[in-house]
């Protein structure tokens, strides 16, 4: 076993779940001794650099980043706008060709691949996006299936699939409605569907609750965490929202100007699911005077 | 019925005929090859899945010089290479050829109009799910952009009946050409005024289906 982290020596055990064993952390965050599966990576990235050029002026977006995902671990993204975030992320399936460097996933250089394997290899990998991006004029049940006749899905399971895949997210009665009858939080859910339909091995998710208010976003997270929980699928998740990262991540890499500035083990805290009740507004609103008064 | 369609009724429905013919073979020439073209001029542009400067440039100068010629012009201009296709530069056949030209390079602008509509990220999310470049054109991009075509077709055609009223100096028929004919180089007035009656009434018709259809398909 080794403890993951920077070159600290964990102090005092805190608390012992089933994810593994916790510990402080050079006083600033938390950092664990994992089970079993924990320490096999699945995404690697491996010294990529993307460039960007408008009107002839070259815009370094990522540089030179070096980055491990572990299987079965929420791993966030955060920093400033403009950081690299979401052009790490979107590295990962390769919507961004780097400039240079490898990225690699379970093993598979994607780098590498053109074409027909690459497609095929996307299948595999899912995706949700702050926007949702469905496709307005297809059902909710047409959303999930497309991804399913992407990928060739045996014809007789697609409908028993879409189905299980709805039910996951709690809108298997749905599933005749068009996206522009649903909430935002049901779009999301929907895109959710979608990106699990072919039981991918890594979820990524570009800023998936930014669109959404506090209530949608704990229903997303906890989705999100019941995905990697049940599943066990691997999560990257980009976000310039504290709240959200601190809230289901188990690992956290900082960016700064295209690079990583720190990679940090935390505990996830958790979320509140906040009440549709006003009073918990208000609540919301005192607590933080009480902070400011201490 | 006025007098004057009953005397002249059997001209009246060869002209509405010849006009369907026309009209018919532009709007099959617009959707066989102005859908594809429009399509290509979407997909080549700068920042799009299959962007290539050549390409564009070619198509977006084929779809400008067709649209930029005064359309009698275009059909005298056009007179050898219908001959060429249809054997004849003279009849209704021959005039579908011009026309259909016209209609490749109207509707494709349309298209490529439409399809800008899409939103960047159903694209973005199609490629992250693995979709083949065919795939997202059918799948997404003709999926999202439908109320847009069908809109676009109806403007066509009722561009296309337009410009059929002309098609009598390549002796393509059709009610224009009826109308010109007997309704104003032989002063029957009252014709002439019947025959706008029809075109309006077949434009109306058009509007309606094509805003109706687009409408109930369009679930954005």
């Amino acid at each position: 076993m080794q403890a993951l982290g920077k070159n600290g020596i964990p102090t005092k055990i805190v608390v012992i779940d089933d994810i593994g064993i916790w510990f402080r952390y050079n006083g600033r965050g938390y950092c664990t001794f994992q089970k079993e599966e924990r320490g096999i990576i699945v995404i690697s990235i491996h010294n990529v650099s993307k460039s960007y050029h408008q009107q002839n002026i070259a815009y370094q977006a990522i540089s030179n980043v070096t980055l491990n995902v572990n299987k079965g671990e929420i791993h966030g993204i955060i920093g400033a706008s403009g950081a690299g975030k979401s052009t790490l992320l979107r590295l990962m399936n390769l919507l961004e060709v780097p400039d240079a460097g490898e990225v690699l996933i379970n093993n598979q250089e994607l780098t590498k691949l053109r074409g027909r394997s690459l497609r095929k290899a996307r299948q595999t990998i899912g995706m949700i996006f702050q926007h949702f991006n469905l496709v307005a004029n297809k059902t909710v049940y047409n959303n999930v299936l497309v991804s399913l006749e992407l990928a060739n899905y045996p014809k007789k399971d697609r409908r028993a699939r879409v189905t299980e895949c709805l039910k996951f997210v709690g809108l298997e009665t749905h599933a005749d409605k068009y996206p522009a009858q649903l909430s935002g939080g049901q779009k999301q859910r929907v895109a959710i569907a979608r990106a699990l339909a072919n039981q991918p091995e890594v979820l990524l998710c570009d800023e998936p609750t930014s669109a959404l208010d506090p209530n949608t976003t704990a229903e997303i997270l906890e989705v999100l965490q019941t995905i990697n929980q049940q599943l066990g699928v691997t999560i990257v998740i980009v976000s310039h929202e504290m709240e959200v990262i601190k809230s289901i991540c188990n690992r956290v890499s900082v960016m700064e100007k295209g690079q990583i500035f720190d990679t940090v083990n935390i505990m996830p805290k958790g979320f509140t699911t906040p009440d549709k009740n006003p009073q918990w507004f208000v609540d919301q609103l005192t607590k933080a005077g009480d902070l400011h008064h201490a | 019925m006025p007098d004057i369609i009953v005397q002249y009724q059997t001209e009246i429905w060869q002209s509405i005929e010849e006009t369907f013919v026309m009209v018919g073979f532009s709007i099959l020439a617009a959707i066989i090859l102005g859908l594809p073209v429009g399509t290509f001029l979407f997909l080549c542009r700068k920042g799009q899945l299959l962007e290539n400067r050549v390409v564009f440039s070619i198509l977006n100068l084929f779809v400008n010089i067709v649209r930029s010629f005064p359309f009698l012009l275009f059909v005298v201009f056009l007179i050898p290479f219908t001959r060429l296709i249809v054997g004849t530069a003279i009849g209704t056949m021959a005039a579908t050829i011009p026309l259909s030209i016209m209609a490749i390079a109207y509707y494709s602008r349309l298209v490529e109009q439409a399809l800008l509509d899409v939103p960047k990220g159903v694209i973005e999310a199609a490629t992250a799910m693995g979709a083949s470049i065919l795939e997202i054109i059918y799948k997404f991009i003709l999926v999202e952009a439908r109320a847009g075509l069908v809109l676009g077709l109806t403007t066509s055609t009722i561009s296309f009946i337009s410009y059929s009223t002309i098609m009598g100096v390549v002796g393509g028929g059709g009610i224009g050409d009826f109308a010109i004919r007997y309704g104003y180089q032989r002063f029957e007035t009252e014709l002439m005024i019947y025959m706008i009656i029809i075109m309006l009434v077949f434009v109306q018709i058009i509007q309606f289906t094509g805003a109706t259809i687009a409408r109930k398909i369009d679930k954005r």
